[in-house]
């Protein structure tokens, strides 16, 4: 059975319409902050990116200098839309869109036993190679991209009806 | 607007950012001459100090460096790779522990001729440690690329 949904096409989470808010600023504030400051060094090096992104032997190299002029600034504007409240779902779905190509990218190089730097945050080649734990991190992240997503709804305007509040009984 | 509809504006939405994050880069990168539109550098400019891409040396190369001694050979993989099998008289120098202040600088001369290498030619470790010795002075680095794996499926000497 589908979950219940709100007017609005958001899914009802199971928690109280205002702890639900709080979470989903949470993970938006987290998310934004970690995509804006993992956007910058990468747009100010777009040539040490892109042989970050080459060393994962996934892309030509072509269109591995086209990603890393691209995609440092679509991290930047998702983080800035995250953060400030504006095309919120937009930024979490393509956010949860780059997670999973990234997610796949460490994962298929941990496969293969390529032994390369992330270029995740930091374009310092001699940083910490990738490993499981970025994996894990990217699902957490994936997490809460996926809570921004189902759980974000635009600010009510005045005048309009919002959520009757539900109260379990006291606190 | 239905749940269709909410999700057709989150599409909508990201579309939107992603041209606009195209734009941006690629307007960026050609103002400032970066990435996509970096004019090649010239071959005099690529032979300069520690820009210049190490050499390589080959299996045989490694192995007549090994038997003459006249080589150091650096092993730039993590300290417990190094302990479960390295290249017989290697160093280990992981690449995540280099800094210009690593303890090992002060005891190989900079002139002595250093080879580096890491797992094989999946790893670029070997790479970076050249280009980081060479930045730090040493003025005779390769790279033996075929590294580890090549060395041990040629059966040469090893440790321990």
């Amino acid at each position: 059975m589908a979950r219940p949904r709100t007017t609005d096409g958001a899914v009802k989470l199971p928690v109280r319409p205002d702890l639900r808010r709080v979470h989903v600023t949470l993970a938006r504030i987290v998310l934004g902050t970690v995509f804006v400051f993992a956007s910058i060094e990468k747009i100010a090096d777009p040539d040490a990116f892109a042989a970050a992104v080459a060393n994962y032997r996934a892309l030509p190299a072509f269109p591995a200098l086209a990603a890393a002029t691209v995609v440092p600034w679509v991290e930047l504007l998702c983080g800035f839309g995250l953060l400030s409240g504006t095309r919120v779902r937009g930024s979490a779905l393509l956010i949860s869109g780059m997670l999973v190509v990234f997610t796949g990218l460490v994962i298929s190089a941990l496969l293969r036993g390529l032994d390369i730097s992330c270029g995740c945050f930091t374009l310092d080649p001699s940083a910490a190679t990738v490993g499981w734990r970025k994996v894990a991190e990217n699902v957490l992240l994936l997490a809460a991209a996926g809570l921004v997503l189902i759980g974000w709804r635009e600010a009510p305007r005045f005048g309009q009806a919002t959520e009757p509040r539900v109260d379990a009984g006291g606190d | 607007m239905g749940v269709a509809g909410s999700y057709r504006t989150a599409l909508r939405e990201a579309a939107g950012i992603a041209a606009a994050a195209a734009v941006l880069g690629f307007l960026y990168n050609g103002v400032t001459g970066k990435g996509f539109f970096r004019t090649p550098t010239s071959p005099g400019e690529s032979v300069r100090g520690a820009a210049a891409p190490p050499e390589l040396v080959s299996l045989d190369e490694a192995q007549r460096f090994h038997r003459q001694g006249s080589a150091l050979f650096v092993d730039a993989r993590q300290g417990a790779d190094f302990s479960a099998g390295r290249i017989a008289g290697a160093i280990s120098v992981p690449l995540q522990q280099f800094h210009a202040k690593h303890p090992v600088l002060a005891l190989i001369p900079r002139d002595r001729t250093i080879i580096t290498y890491c797992d094989g030619a999946e790893c670029n470790s070997s790479v970076e440690l050249a280009a980081l010795l060479r930045a730090a002075g040493y003025t005779n680095v390769k790279v033996f690329f075929g590294g580890w794996r090549e060395w041990l499926a040629h059966g040469q000497p090893t440790e321990p």
